[in-house]
């Protein structure tokens, strides 16, 4: 496995052969003989386990099984004031379109980094993408609120209103004022999601398209495909499961977050009039509205129900995504 | 090798030799100065990250070296009317020590059994069960807390339910690098323990715990981390307290309490000062931290690359 002239082709240092997978690895090799030294290794490592169902069983509990009916899941009004639907499509709203902005963001990164740029160089920039996902969320959120929505009230949104007007959903309106001079809501919620999502998903695609084996990387080029070519055709394909798994855990990070998102979204329970505009989410609605429930019995019963809607898609967006990565890896990636 | 020839269509016209053949440069030239330009042009992605982390950190900096002085650290004034940081520094001293500690009681064990007692399935649905805890939204557990915690066991908004709250945060982290870090140990070196007539005790305890040492510390590093960067489960279970709480029982001022409640405030006024001061002196424990890992985690690949030799 040295590298051989082939790899002087790439321009670069050869991708690292894939880990290899030692075919008796299991772990232990201690014979625990009696039944109780059988059962007994189970108890702590079913701690992370008994925490989520915990969780949920608290939750679960707190509702009271409550019913809201039909009500819950449409928006709040006068009529109806436990509705969230305006909160759970603002959580899509704004996780979504993040999503698909880190996506495309981090396999740009990723590609750069597995390919274009030479080992020593990745190896200083790396830990930088890394590190944006060590930043707390309310250190963005603060961030945001100070130095970047100045920007998109003053600069931003005044040049989408004087330019984009012609598509739908870009013109700006009088009622309710929108976009205005402050600068929070959709634009900079998705903004900060982006941010806050792009180490996860540049990361699980650096790691897919790092274990692509080097000898189908090499026939690629030896069949004189061009490092591009190679990467769409072979490697993308190839590390395929790793960015799906990049994609659910992403919008896992991106749907959960709380306090960032709480900080410039502008926490108001309607449906956005236009792109600009504010809304809620979630995960923000949940944060805020927890202390006026504390003299509120049937509010808290309708955050703990909007929290078990949270936690399901999140619990399930995350187990899916987990799933397509481990059949890939022997180890999970620290950190993340 | 089935897959290379399934992904690479014979009719690409992927030769080079091909396209000159059939006399057609322009197409080599195009293709070949696309995969260049590509090369010129993506890592320009990269400043989309660096960018906002030079941004943020500037901005902390910026915000907060005028007026955050040896004397702001440690006066302990009331936050409230005083630019003093005295009183929340050591709230939240004392509640991530009491998360971290549980944290690593909880998280040591789970990792140690997980890498040494279970079958492979049974450890990779463990795995699974604590990546899924790591993914879960910070306010549904800052929820599960308030209900349990604070409301259900009666203990108030106290620094004992947020240490727990927190708590939950770390545990994964701790049990993934101690999961990891005791199934890294080298096969030979295991062997050879047990070999010698060493039980799962003694191993554990005098093989395993050095070797797998350094790593385990970076866990609980990257855990304290995660910890101190938390806002909603720790406002939600431990709100605020103008003085350093008595007992394990009252409510205590964590640092990110301090940037929720003073961000929206005017320029200049306390509340503003202190949200920028916290949020520096987070970014500067979080990034020392993170260095510290990455040092301890390269040393440690060296030392494991020696153990073969």
């Amino acid at each position: 496995m040295s590298p051989t002239p082939a790899d002087s082709d790439t321009g670069r240092e050869p991708l690292p052969a894939p880990a290899p997978v030692a075919a008796d690895e299991s772990p232990g090799g201690t014979p625990t003989k009696t039944w109780i030294g059988r059962i007994v290794p189970f108890i702590p490592a079913l701690i992370p386990a008994a925490i989520i169902a915990a969780i949920a069983w608290t939750l679960l509990n707190a509702s009271g099984f409550y019913n809201f009916g039909w009500g819950f899941w449409l928006p709040a009004s006068a009529t109806n004031q436990y509705g969230v639907l305006v909160e759970i499509v603002g959580s899509f709203l704004t996780a979504v379109p993040a999503l698909f902005l880190s996506m495309v963001l981090g396999l740009g990164i990723a590609i750069a980094s597995t390919v274009y740029l030479p080992r020593f160089i990745t190896r200083f920039l790396d830990p930088f993408v890394d590190l944006l996902a060590g930043i707390p969320s309310v250190v963005y959120g603060i961030w945001a609120f100070v130095v970047i929505a100045p920007i998109f009230g003053t600069i931003i949104n005044p040049w989408a209103v004087a330019h984009l007007s012609f598509i739908p959903g870009f013109a700006p309106s009088t009622i309710p004022p929108s976009p205005t001079t402050a600068g929070t809501g959709l634009p900079l919620a998705i903004m900060v999601l982006t941010l806050m999502a792009l180490p996860i998903t540049t990361l699980l695609i650096r790691d897919a398209l790092r274990s692509i084996p080097r000898d189908l990387w090499e026939s690629g080029l030896a069949l004189g495909a061009t490092r591009w070519e190679v990467m769409r055709r072979v490697g993308l394909r190839h590390g395929s499961r790793g960015i799906l798994s990049a994609a659910f855990l992403g919008f896992g990070r991106a749907i959960g977050e709380t306090v960032a998102v709480a900080m410039v979204i502008g926490l108001d329970g309607r449906f956005p009039v236009n792109v600009y505009d504010v809304t809620d989410t979630m995960a923000a609605y949940m944060f805020e509205s927890l202390d006026a429930a504390f003299s509120h019995p049937i509010l808290l019963k309708n955050l703990a129900e909007l929290a078990l809607v949270l936690l399901a898609i999140t619990f399930v967006v995350n187990l899916v995504g987990r799933r397509l990565v481990s059949h890939i890896y022997a180890e999970e990636v620290p950190g993340i | 090798m089935a897959t290379a020839n399934a992904t690479l269509p014979s009719d690409a016209l992927l030769d080079p030799a091909d396209d000159l053949r059939r006399g057609n440069t322009a197409r080599l030239r195009w293709r070949t100065g696309f995969d260049r330009w590509v090369g010129y042009l993506l890592p320009f992605l990269f400043l989309v990250a660096l960018i906002p982390i030079a941004d943020v950190i500037y901005f902390v900096g910026s915000k907060a070296l005028p007026t955050l002085t040896f004397g702001v650290l440690l006066s302990q004034n009331n936050y409230q009317s005083y630019n003093a940081l005295g009183v929340p520094l050591i709230s939240t001293f004392e509640i991530l020590a009491l998360a971290t500690a549980i944290a690593l009681a909880l998280g040591l064990f789970g990792g140690i059994a997980t890498a040494e007692f279970l079958s492979d399935e049974a450890a990779g649905w463990v795995r699974m069960s604590a990546n899924l805890l790591a993914g879960m939204p910070s306010v549904i557990v800052g929820y599960f807390g308030y209900f349990a915690f604070v409301l259900y066991f009666g203990w108030g908004l106290a620094v004992i339910a947020g240490a727990f709250t927190l708590s939950f945060f770390m545990i994964p982290y701790i049990f993934r690098t101690v999961d990891l870090a005791f199934s890294s140990v080298p096969r030979p070196i295991r062997e050879a323990a047990y070999g010698s007539g060493a039980g799962p005790a003694q191993y554990i305890v005098r093989v395993g715990t050095p070797i797998a040492f350094p790593q385990i510390l970076t866990g609980v590093f990257l855990a304290m981390a995660i910890g101190l960067g938390e806002t909603a489960p720790i406002i939600l279970t431990v709100a605020a307290n103008v003085a350093v709480p008595a007992n394990l029982f009252q409510g205590a001022t964590y640092l990110t309490y301090l940037i929720w409640t003073g961000y929206q405030f005017p320029a200049g006024s306390v509340a503003l000062t202190l949200a920028f001061e916290s949020a520096f002196l987070i970014v500067i424990i979080v990034i020392g931290l993170n260095i510290v890992v990455r040092i301890i985690s390269a040393r440690y690949r060296k030392r494991l690359e020696g153990l073969y030799q």
